[in-house]
């Protein structure tokens, strides 16, 4: 991957510990895990639990005015308010962005709440399905809607992928950079919550949170900021055998990559059967902090490593020490990364 | 005349370079290998003989209900009746999707026709799909919605709606481990996954990329454009005609195989030399009427690939077939060719199989490639009345010509635009 020292100039954060990086980084530093609720589901209801950790309603000063959000998706508001803590987290003022600017967004899941709405309009009466929610039910509605706001008409692209495919991202922003087809870029991952994907992530494995947000981390080349020091990945796999077998590679790899005290930023869910594999191989490390987003805030599927990267930003101003993080993944493939301060 | 890769001299262009790419890189980008499967066949030939015969491929639609619906037609593509993966679980067969069944078709003809029978030392997938898996997760929902107990195939259902997860499939098919980027920009993802994969190797991330895109025929999204009154009520796109009335939609994929000139290890077809993406923010799904992004995008590709708007031999446009799109389109190309204009070959191949959406902008560039190579041109068909707009030389009919570089536009809801420039190959 072609990101070494790609610089984070800015973060923000939407997640169900409320809507700044800051309140964020207080959650999971206090080590607590957010009270879950039950998650409501139209209809008879279910017969087994599903629990959610939702983000808070958007304080006023969070929420922002624009033609193309009023009709927006939650997926979109939280990207909206991430993507302009970052730009001023960076020292730009959020209403007049920087020129040459891109945006890489990245989800899993996408607009599942406008896409469960107009699937349910379909199955209904099809001639009465509501043109205005179609539209936002495309995958790259959010992306669209944040490049208007903000008036980014050049480069704008949305991937689709598992919870680390912000890595993906991360190398293809990197080279927008370098190459100068931009010259800073907002990296947006994001995720909406319904009680399809809560409930979907109960079969995955019953005890597993449903949660929700965006994470939006401000790139450049050069200036003042923590910086991507080296990205270990992607280690593929078939199947969950295969990416249980090839971790204790990955962390060795990483590993390798610095030396002294760190903070681990790790993918721990608190379930011992998803996280076993990923304990043992990071085990060997000697880790100043080590710190699970994913245990305090819920299972946030393709925002969940974005918040590990603001996390670990945050942490490398902190600390002034290197942190590493661990994305295992859960489809496809495995990464790590190294920030330092 | 023609110039082949290799022969060409760079030309002196007035065009503007754009911020969207860097100065032009001459950085060849081999075509060793292309698969295509449409509503007009499976596979390279099928479709040539198809284009040529000027042949139409819209039918009532039986994958779901239509009858509430304006539309009631679309391209449909016949997948073979035989197994395709043979390395998925009998019990997992049920949870490949028909798009995926597509693409892999696409890659097997892109992989054989660079000698290849696997994908070995291949560095990563770009694939581009607006829709994924749709039809599982629309299984999904109809299974929540019925039952208020656990129903144990909704773990495969949930798991195999992603398009990653059917990405999976793929890779398992040919036990291959590697990146997969999957890019998701609505009817430009797959010009933008195959310029996405081209930057890759430009850039020396990667030798050798399998790039392309596919969709299937989902029902939430044939009631969504429905809905839009976008599709065509007669079920007959018409493409710059007058009196378009719509587009009608169709399923499909495409794939290319990528290789860095040095690298290659398979004859060239073709090459990608120029590729350009830029956002136009006038709506989330009317273009701007000016075609202001689509100019940037031609202008930018072009630049990238040296080339003034005289040599490019023909143009496969985005042309829906919706009155909006069209002229915003015609527009754009009158403006970036300027007294060129008049001698630009442009067609519209959806006017014969339909908008393939994720598939659309890598089914056209393979569209483009064969043209290259056969030196033909496909035709936009169903025009009845040219629409006044139209300056360029609009193919109505299949012809042959010689043509050494054509461009295809794609542009996306969300207002993602995209234009990929292919160079033909001597024999």
């Amino acid at each position: 991957m072609n990101t070494r020292n790609i610089c984070i100039r800015g973060v923000g954060a939407v997640s169900s510990a409320g809507w700044s990086a800051a309140a964020m980084h207080e959650a999971v530093l206090a080590g607590t895990p957010l009270p879950a609720t039950p998650c409501a589901r139209p209809g008879e209801g279910r017969s087994w639990p599903c629990a959610s950790r939702l983000a808070t309603a958007a304080p006023p000063e969070k929420i922002a005015r624009h033609s193309r959000l009023r009709r927006s998706s939650a997926i979109t508001r939280y990207s909206v308010a991430a993507a302009l803590e970052a730009l001023a987290d960076a020292g730009h003022d959020p209403a007049a962005p920087p020129p040459g600017l891109g945006i890489l967004f990245v989800m899993q899941n996408g607009c599942v709440n406008y896409t469960g709405r107009f699937y349910h309009e379909v199955l209904q009466n099809p001639a009465q399905a509501s043109p205005l929610i179609f539209p936002e039910t495309v995958f790259n509605a959010p992306a669209s809607h944040i490049a208007s706001f903000l008036g980014v008409d050049g480069a704008v692209s949305t991937l689709v992928g598992s919870s680390n495919a912000i890595m993906e991202a991360l190398d293809t922003a990197a080279f927008w950079i370098s190459s100068g087809i931009v010259e800073e870029c907002l990296l947006i991952a994001a995720e909406e919550c319904d009680w399809l994907s809560a409930e979907a992530l109960t079969y995955y494995h019953p005890k597993l949170i449903a949660s929700e947000g965006a994470g939006a981390l401000l790139l450049s080349a050069s200036g003042d900021g923590p910086k991507v020091s080296a990205v270990i990945g992607p280690l593929a796999y078939l199947s969950w055998q295969e990416r249980c077998e090839l971790l204790p590679e990955l962390a060795a790899q990483t590993m390798a990559q610095f030396q002294g005290q760190a903070t681990l930023i790790n993918d721990r869910t608190g379930i011992t059967k998803l996280d076993h594999a990923e304990a043992a191989a990071w085990s060997g490390g000697t880790w100043n902090t080590v710190l699970s987003p994913k245990y305090i805030l819920g299972e946030s599927m393709g925002a969940s490593s974005s918040l590990q990267l603001v996390l670990g930003t945050l942490a490398a101003r902190q600390t002034q020490q290197p942190v590493v993080i661990s994305m295992p993944g859960t489809n496809t493939a495995a990464y790590a990364c190294v920030v330092t301060p | 005349m023609n110039t082949c890769v290799g022969s060409s001299t760079l030309h002196t262009t007035n065009l503007i370079l754009s911020p969207l790419v860097p100065s032009p890189s001459r950085q060849s980008i081999a075509i060793t290998g292309a698969g295509i499967v449409s509503p007009l066949g499976l596979g390279w030939q099928a479709n040539e003989q198809s284009l040529a015969a000027d042949r139409i491929a819209f039918r009532p639609v039986d994958l779901f209900d239509t009858r509430e619906l304006i539309a009631k037609t679309a391209g449909v593509v016949d997948l073979p009746a035989e197994k395709l993966f043979h390395r998925i679980p009998a019990h997992k067969q049920a949870f490949v999707d028909r798009g995926t069944h597509m693409l892999l078709l696409a890659i097997r003809e892109a992989l054989a026709q660079a000698g290849r029978q696997n994908m070995e030392d291949i560095d990563a997938m770009v694939i581009g799909t607006s829709a994924g898996a749709m039809p599982l997760g629309e299984s999904y929902f109809e299974h929540a919605q019925q039952e208020s107990g656990r129903v144990p195939s909704q773990l495969s259902r949930a798991e195999h709606y992603q398009p990653q997860r059917q990405m999976n499939n793929i890779a398992a098919e040919y036990d291959w481990r590697g990146p997969v980027i999957i890019v998701s920009n609505a009817c430009a993802s797959g010009a933008n996954a195959i310029g996405w994969a081209a930057d890759m190797i430009r850039s020396g991330r990667a030798k050798r990329v399998l790039a392309g895109g596919y969709d299937a025929l989902a029902r939430l999204v044939f009631a969504g454009f429905d809905s839009l009154h976008a599709l065509a009520p007669s079920g007959i796109p018409r493409p710059f005609d007058a009196q378009r009335d719509g587009l009608a939609l169709g399923e499909g994929a495409a794939v290319m195989l990528l290789e860095a000139e040095d690298a290659r290890q398979s004859a060239a077809l073709g090459d990608v030399s120029g590729y350009a993406t830029a956002t136009d923010l006038h709506h989330l799904t009317q273009p701007d009427p000016a075609g202001k992004a689509a100019i940037r995008t031609m202008t930018a590709a072009c630049t990238q690939a040296g080339v003034s708007p005289s040599q490019i031999g023909y143009i496969n446009s985005h042309g829906t077939g919706t009155p909006f799109n069209d002229v915003a389109e015609a527009a754009a190309i009158a403006t970036w060719a300027g007294d060129a204009v008049a001698g630009i070959p442009v067609s519209s191949t959806k006017s014969a199989m339909g908008h393939l959406l994720g598939g659309a902008g890598a089914v056209e560039a393979v569209i483009c490639l064969m043209a290259l190579q056969g030196q033909w041109l496909p035709a936009s068909l169903n025009v009845r009345e040219v629409d006044p707009v139209v300056r360029f030389d609009l193919v109505r009919q299949f012809r042959r010509a010689a043509l050494d570089y054509a461009l295809t536009n794609s542009f996306g809801f969300g207002g993602t635009n995209a234009t990929l420039v292919l160079q033909r190959r001597c024999a």
